[in-house]
């Protein structure tokens, strides 16, 4: 059944196939007394030996009668990791050096605090991060195989024992692991790869010992070698066999704040699947960190998850700051946002939202914190102590609206504004509604307005504050709140009006004026197929003859091209300019659309996008100028 | 007459000002009157500001909202779950005499020996459940006509609403939070000191400060439907219908030389006290309702019109409209006159019975205030009182008349002690010493920072005396003769005679001085002394003349005038010049216009053909190339200037200037519209002496005037232009001003004497002479055709 050509089984048969291998691993994780009798009925329970190396992978045969278990992350996976603490100076939770917080003894204090607190909520995985495998003096620890291993110190029931611990509270257990093999490993190349006969690891790696990894901590797997794959395998046997249900394989690059032949870790992570996948357990694969977009899909076709920023701790005297580096994720997500769905997910790291303290955040910062990792669909993970949650961290993590928001069928949002201090994300849901938050990233408190235009329709519309649950009545045109520095809102927006009219105005008509460096080029994703780029060092694309009715400030759609973040000066005829940043649309060839408030006079105007301010202004497809204002 | 007065005449001269300054600063009020009527319970939205945000702890200066009763004045947050306010006392002063000069012959400027202003209290209010992130329809207003801040915002569908204002009847600072709907106020109330206080429990505290200024602040807080306590060092309120929380405090400050500017004999904690129990005898109307009634009486005496806004910008808040004007670069005309009726507000807020205003007035967001809060004498202290007579507040004035009059023993004695200090590069060189002067910076202690500031004197008394110009009372002219006598006495001993290279024409010169703030430091005769000092003693002349004293005097004095040397013009830069020298000596687009001060405040510079075409030419020129863009201050200043030459495109060009919205600590305008000043990038402080300047500027464009003549419309910008009204306008010469224009041309203008005499009254080249009796009126209707 797990040929080797499973990994590139059209998407469909893969999930069919993970569903049956997810089913298979449920009965393993369950005990019997509170198994499911419809699955352990259906499924073939696999054994483990005592060494903690899986059975050999005998398949699932039966196709389950009962409902498919949900294919792994189906949804934004939700649980707790163990490195915001680890990573952290908080006083009093690394009392023996850095990273000391990872302990057996902490991890199950941490799990139980899960399932006593947030289980019911859908949080469900408890992730071992780094270090499980090194002393307090940060030495790794290998079997005779290469293989990490559990510090005796840390760990002393080892690892199975923690994974069993967590299965026994209903919960899923993670764990951790670096790209390549680690240099520590290597044993002066003599090192026997388990289960692999004749192979050591000089059989693995570069005869150059070409190094990988984000740390550089490991020397790179040459996969075509026909070893290196049994490796991994290795590796994969020995976790699934001691039970998890998640790995998180960092340092991966491109990405991992690397790049170059060296770093491109593609081939790890496809060995990673196939190896998961031979070993018949269920293994959600989870990739950090800062992976590049430019290989989404590679990500998306072999792992579940992928973190798309640097880490979001700030190793400093609380968990993490807004600065260091919550903040970033606003500018950093947008690219991202088309990529994630069923099956892989955009991982914005750790939720540092359950006691402020601890945390280092204002009230607000958590909320919006809480706020954008909801809406973004990322992964659900908190790093906080949560037997120290108070009780507005704890009102955040369980907020079952937003959460729904999340983990429901609806996807994830993106700007709907320029990336300005005061910004609107929002996303059009299945059932005609809408997602919006608002988000103020000012120092200070501001008013922050979610025009219905922006969002396409007109008129009226019912707002549910989700995490006051309240409904706040019915509001024509849009809502502005006050939102205090750093603040957001989240709103269910149900539209009562009337679809958004406008008019669109190539940004490649002749009737407008170019000027400087500005250009018409080819685009294939653009409307007309055509596009005005090279804005920059004080190019300009002046839209002429846009014609409104009446006197106003317009919600203009600009559809834009943008592979990263840029911004352009708007103006509209001669009034003065304003910056606007329009977020990364992700790459070249993919157009977003943002709305921008312009004045305009009543009968003809002229649109100004200018480039005059540093660095490169976004390529412009077109905009789209509503028949009313504001 | 002796002009070295001897320690007797000192004490002497001691005590007659005190006496005349008055009663302490802080002190038991009189019964308030309170009126039988209601408050109007709206305003035209012309007098509303209003934003849709409110301030945090870390935002007060750009966002927080100023209240004051001219004395007690507080920044308030109006955060719906944090009400907090930083709350000054314009006494709360730091610092000391600082009367030991340093090694250079200069003052001290620290915090410690000179002084700074300083907080006085932080009072916070919180509520729980009302956090900003959970409340909808979140709005605040500025009322400027009545005077009261006004929060509102619904949770939980109650309708939530909270006033706070100062009240100078009562002396308090009121804060009244009341519900709509069923809601119920639970929280606490927090006063803390911020000099490390202990508290004598929740409702009051007293401290002294290192200065020996003593203080003390106290609250209390009522409330119907539930239960108001004192909880340790808070008041807990729970489950009330509505709550009032009442403050005052003040200092032991007395504005007395003799006794060292302190009143041993004043309790401020217990006074405190005394005052909230009698405000808090009355229901939160009955003090709105006094309150309104006195800041009525103030406010209503002037008003402006610029223009008609359209709808469209009307529909904006206070910030996106100024954010909107400065993109579109479309007049917003409403905007722009309530941007002058806010500082009129200031005024009243900041200026009543008490200090004057320094840099920053009464609103501070911690102990460390750039410059100190000080009053800055080559050009602050002066610009913040530029518009109080032009924009018919003449009795806020009175603040700084007190201060002077109150300083001018200290400042006497301490020129008279330090001012020929050997070290000091500005000493007299005739080793003669008489009068006063001052230093660049001053304190309410009698005391100078920084560095000696020889000509200030002279502005300061022309600051002065031009009051008496708008308003004509002898009482004030009385009390300010004693200041500009001592000037004169100081100048007198100061001039130095020169004989103006390649002619044998003698002339008086200023000994050696810095132009402020540039160029060199030991230049003589620099422009901005010589026209100040021919201001003053032209000044004094007028005043001893108006008196009938000293006649002797005085005619010295006009000898001494009339042989004052003048700035000429650079035949190498064609400016007028700033340092007896055709070089330029400084920075080009310099902040200060120091060598225009005879354009503005002065009047010898007049685009009237009675200066020389090439004086009037020169100055244009220096101030063209001083530029349009600058701080706040400065470009007000430049503002003035230009609409003395009559350049109305420049004048409005560099009010828009000013009201473009700060962003990031840049120059323009916050926010709650106090104006910023960058520091360096990235930060900027609040001054606000432009809050003034600029309005000063805007009135100046409508109508200039000096006495024996008021000139309409002088520099009236297009955006204005189309219609619009100034009303109860105070005029130098003694009148008070009431126009209406249309299509560029006043339509009718009425002239009401309040002491003056006859004055001609001009549009373009048209004039004509009214003379009125004081209190009679004229009004004139057909000055354009």
């Amino acid at each position: 059944m797990r040929s080797p050509s499973y990994a590139v089984l059209p998407a469909r048969g893969l999930r069919a196939a993970v569903v049956l291998a997810l089913t298979a691993g449920l009965a393993t994780a369950i005990p019997a007394a509170h198994a499911d009798p419809a699955i352990a009925t259906t499924a073939t329970t696999d054994t483990a030996d005592a060494t903690g190396t899986a059975g050999t992978g005998q398949a699932a045969p039966a196709a389950p009668t009962t409902p498919a278990a949900p294919a792994l992350a189906a949804k934004p996976y939700m649980g707790w990791s163990s490195w915001s603490m680890q990573s952290s100076k908080y006083p009093g939770l690394n009392p023996d050096g850095d990273f000391s917080y990872l302990t057996e003894a902490n991890v199950l204090k941490q799990t139980d605090a899960l399932a006593a607190k947030l289980k019911d909520f859908g949080y469900e995985y408890v992730n071992i991060d780094s270090g499980w495998w090194r002393d307090r003096a940060w030495k790794p620890e290998f079997d005779a195989y290469g293989r990490q291993q559990a510090d005796p110190v840390r760990f002393p029931s080892g690892m199975k024992a923690v994974a069993d611990h967590i299965h026994a509270k209903g919960l899923k257990a993670g764990i951790y692991l670096p790209a390549g093999l680690e240099k520590e490993a290597y044993g002066d190349g003599k090192t026997p790869v388990w289960n692999a006969d004749g192979c050591t690891t000089a059989d693995i790696v570069y005869s150059d010992l070409r190094t990988t990894n984000g740390w550089d901590s490991a020397y790179k797997l040459d996969f075509a070698k026909p070893c290196t794959q049994k490796y991994i395998d290795s590796q994969a046997q020995l976790t699934a066999g001691w039970g998890y249900d998640f790995l998180k394989l960092d340092g991966v690059g491109p990405g991992s704040s690397k790049s170059g032949d060296n770093y491109d870790n593609v081939a790890d992570v496809a060995a990673w699947q196939q190896a998961i996948a031979a070993t018949g357990r269920p293994l959600h694969l989870e990739l950090s960190w800062s992976l590049d977009i430019g290989h989404a899909g590679d990500w998306k076709k072999y792992s579940n998850g992928w973190r798309v920023d640097t880490d979001v701790e700030c190793y400093c005297n609380t968990l993490v700051s807004w600065e260091n580096s919550v903040d970033d994720r606003f500018d950093d997500t947008p690219g991202w946002t088309r990529h994630a769905g069923p099956g892989g997910w955009n991982d914005l790291d750790s939720l540092d939202v359950g006691n402020g303290a601890m945390d280092g955040l204002t009230k607000a910062e958590r909320q919006t914190y809480a706020t954008l990792w909801a809406i973004a669909k990322s992964p659900l993970y908190t790093g906080d102590d949560l037997t120290r949650l108070d009780d507005y961290g704890l009102a955040l993590l369980t907020n079952r609206e937003v959460i729904a928001v999340n983990q429901g069928d609806t996807p994830p949002a993106r700007p709907v504004t320029p990336s300005d201090p005061q910004q609107v994300w929002a996303a059009k849901n299945p059932d005609g509604t809408y997602t919006v938050a608002l988000f103020n990233l000012a120092d200070a408190p501001a008013a922050v307005t979610a025009d219905w235009s922006a969002l396409g329709f007109t008129g009226k519309a019912a707002v549910r504050d989700l995490w006051n649950h309240e409904n706040l009545g019915t509001r024509r045109g849009g809502i502005t709140e006050a939102l205090p520095a750093h603040g957001s809102r989240l709103f269910t927006v149900t539209p009562h009006g009337s679809t958004l009219t406008s008019t669109a105005y190539e940004a490649e008509s002749t009737a407008n004026t170019l000027g400087g460096n500005a250009s018409v080029a080819g685009c294939s994703a653009c409307s007309g197929e055509k596009k005005v780029g090279n804005l920059y060092l004080g190019g300009t694309l002046r839209i002429n003859d846009v014609v409104v009715a009446k006197a106003g400030t317009y919600l203009v759609q600009v559809a834009y091209v943008s592979g990263d973040a840029r911004s352009a000066d708007i103006s509209a005829n001669s009034g003065g300019a304003v910056r606007h940043t329009f977020p990364s649309t992700g790459d070249w060839g993919t157009v977003e659309r943002v709305s921008v408030p312009v004045t305009l006079r009543a009968g003809t105007n002229s649109i100004t996008f200018d480039s005059s301010g540093p660095g490169y202004a976004p390529d412009i497809d077109r905009i789209s100028v509503p028949t009313s204002p504001r | 007459m002796d002009i070295h007065p001897s320690r007797r005449g000192f004490l002497t001269l001691a005590a007659a000002t005190g006496a005349l300054a008055g009663l302490p600063a802080f002190t038991a009020s009189a019964a308030p009157q309170r009126p039988a009527d209601a408050p109007a319970a709206t305003t035209d939205p012309r007098h509303l500001l209003w934003w849709q945000a409110p301030a945090d702890d870390h935002s007060m200066i750009e966002q927080g909202l100023p209240v004051g009763n001219g004395r007690l004045g507080a920044l308030a947050s109006n955060d719906p779950g944090r009400e907090l306010l930083l709350v000054t006392d314009a006494t709360m002063w730091t610092g000391g005499l600082n009367d030991t000069l340093d090694a250079d012959g200069q003052f001290p400027y620290g915090r410690e020996d000179f002084g700074s202003l300083t907080l006085l209290a932080r009072l916070t209010v919180d509520l729980p459940d009302h956090d900003l992130s959970a409340v909808t329809g979140y709005r605040r207003t500025l009322d400027l006509a009545q005077g009261v801040v006004t929060t509102s915002y619904v949770r939980s569908g109650v309708t939530y609403r909270r006033e706070l204002f100062a009240s100078r009847p009562d002396d308090v600072l009121v804060l009244h939070l009341t519900q709509n709907g069923g809601g119920r106020y639970t929280g606490t109330v927090t006063l803390d000191g911020t000099h490390g206080e202990t508290p004598s429990g929740a409702e009051s505290f007293a401290g002294a400060l290192p200065g020996g200024l003593r203080y003390g602040a106290a609250i209390t807080a009522y409330g119907s439907g539930g239960s108001v306590r004192v909880d340790g060092t808070r008041i807990t309120f729970t489950g009330c219908k509505d709550l009032t929380v009442v403050l005052s405090g003040g200092t032991n400050y007395a504005p007395d030389a003799a006794t060292h500017y302190r009143d041993p004999s004043l309790d401020p904690e217990a006074l405190a006290r005394t005052k909230v129990r009698a405000a808090a005898r009355n229901s939160a109307d009955t003090l709105l309702r006094t309150h309104v009634a006195d800041h009525r009486a103030l406010y209503d005496a002037f008003d402006i019109s610029l223009g008609t806004s359209t709808a469209q910008q009307r529909a904006l808040d206070t910030w996106e409209r100024l954010r909107a004007r400065a993109r579109d670069g479309v007049p917003d005309p409403e905007l722009e006159a309530a941007y002058l009726q806010f500082s009129r507000y200031l005024m009243i807020s900041g200026s009543r019975g008490s200090l004057p205003m320094g840099l920053q007035g009464l609103w501070l967001d911690g102990n460390d205030p750039d410059w100190m809060g000080d009053y800055h004498t080559d050009i602050n202290i002066q610009m913040n009182y530029w518009m109080a007579d032009r924009a018919g507040l003449s009795s806020c004035f009175d603040a700084l008349t007190d201060y002077c009059v109150a300083q001018l023993p200290s400042w006497t004695d301490v020129t008279r002690r330090l001012f020929n200090d050997s070290r000091n590069r500005y000493r007299n060189s005739s080793g003669k010493n008489a009068g006063w002067t001052v230093a660049i910076s001053t304190n309410p202690h009698g005391g100078g920072g920084w560095w000696w500031h020889p000509a200030g004197n002279a502005w300061l008394c022309n600051t002065l005396f031009e009051h008496y110009e708008f308003t004509r009372s002898r009482g004030h002219l009385e009390r300010i003769y004693p200041l500009l006598k001592g000037a004169c006495e100081f100048w007198e001993a100061r001039l130095l005679t020169t004989t103006l290279p390649g002619t044998s024409r003698e002339v008086l010169i200023a000994d050696s001085d810095w132009s402020p703030e540039q160029g060199p430091l030991d230049a003589k005769g620099i422009t901005y002394a010589q026209e100040l000092v021919r201001a003053l003693f032209g000044n004094y002349a007028t005043a001893a003349a108006e008196l009938g004293r000293d006649r002797g005097y005085a005619d010295t004095v006009a000898g001494l005038r009339d042989r004052l040397y003048l700035p000429v013009v650079s035949p190498t830069t064609g400016w007028l010049e700033e340092w007896m020298s055709p070089d330029n000596l400084g920075e080009t687009t310099h902040r200060h216009l120091s060598p225009l001060v005879g354009l503005f405040p002065g009047d010898r510079i007049r685009p009237d053909g009675s200066t020389p075409a090439d004086i009037v030419a020169g100055a244009a020129a220096l101030l063209t190339a001083r530029g349009m863009e600058s701080f706040g201050w400065a470009n007000a200043w430049r503002s003035l200037c230009w609409a003395r030459l009559k350049n109305p495109d420049k004048a409005y060009q560099l009010v828009v200037n000013n009201l473009r919205p700060s962003s990031g600590g840049s120059n323009g305008t916050a926010p709650n519209l106090f104006d910023i000043y960058q520091v360096e990038r990235g930060r900027g402080i609040f001054q606000i002496d432009a809050n003034f300047g600029t309005p000063a500027a805007m009135v100046e464009m409508l109508v200039y005037s000096r006495p024996g003549h008021v000139e309409l419309l002088p520099a009236l910008p297009d955006a204005w232009s189309a219609a619009g009204a100034l009303t109860g306008a105070p005029v130098r010469g003694g009148f008070v001003l009431d126009l209406a224009w249309r299509d560029g041309r006043p339509t009718e203008a009425r002239l009401r004497s309040v002491g003056g005499r006859t004055t001609e009254v001009a549009y373009g080249s048209r004039s004509r002479t009214v003379t009125l009796k004081p209190g009679e009126s004229v009004t004139l209707k057909d000055l354009a055709r």
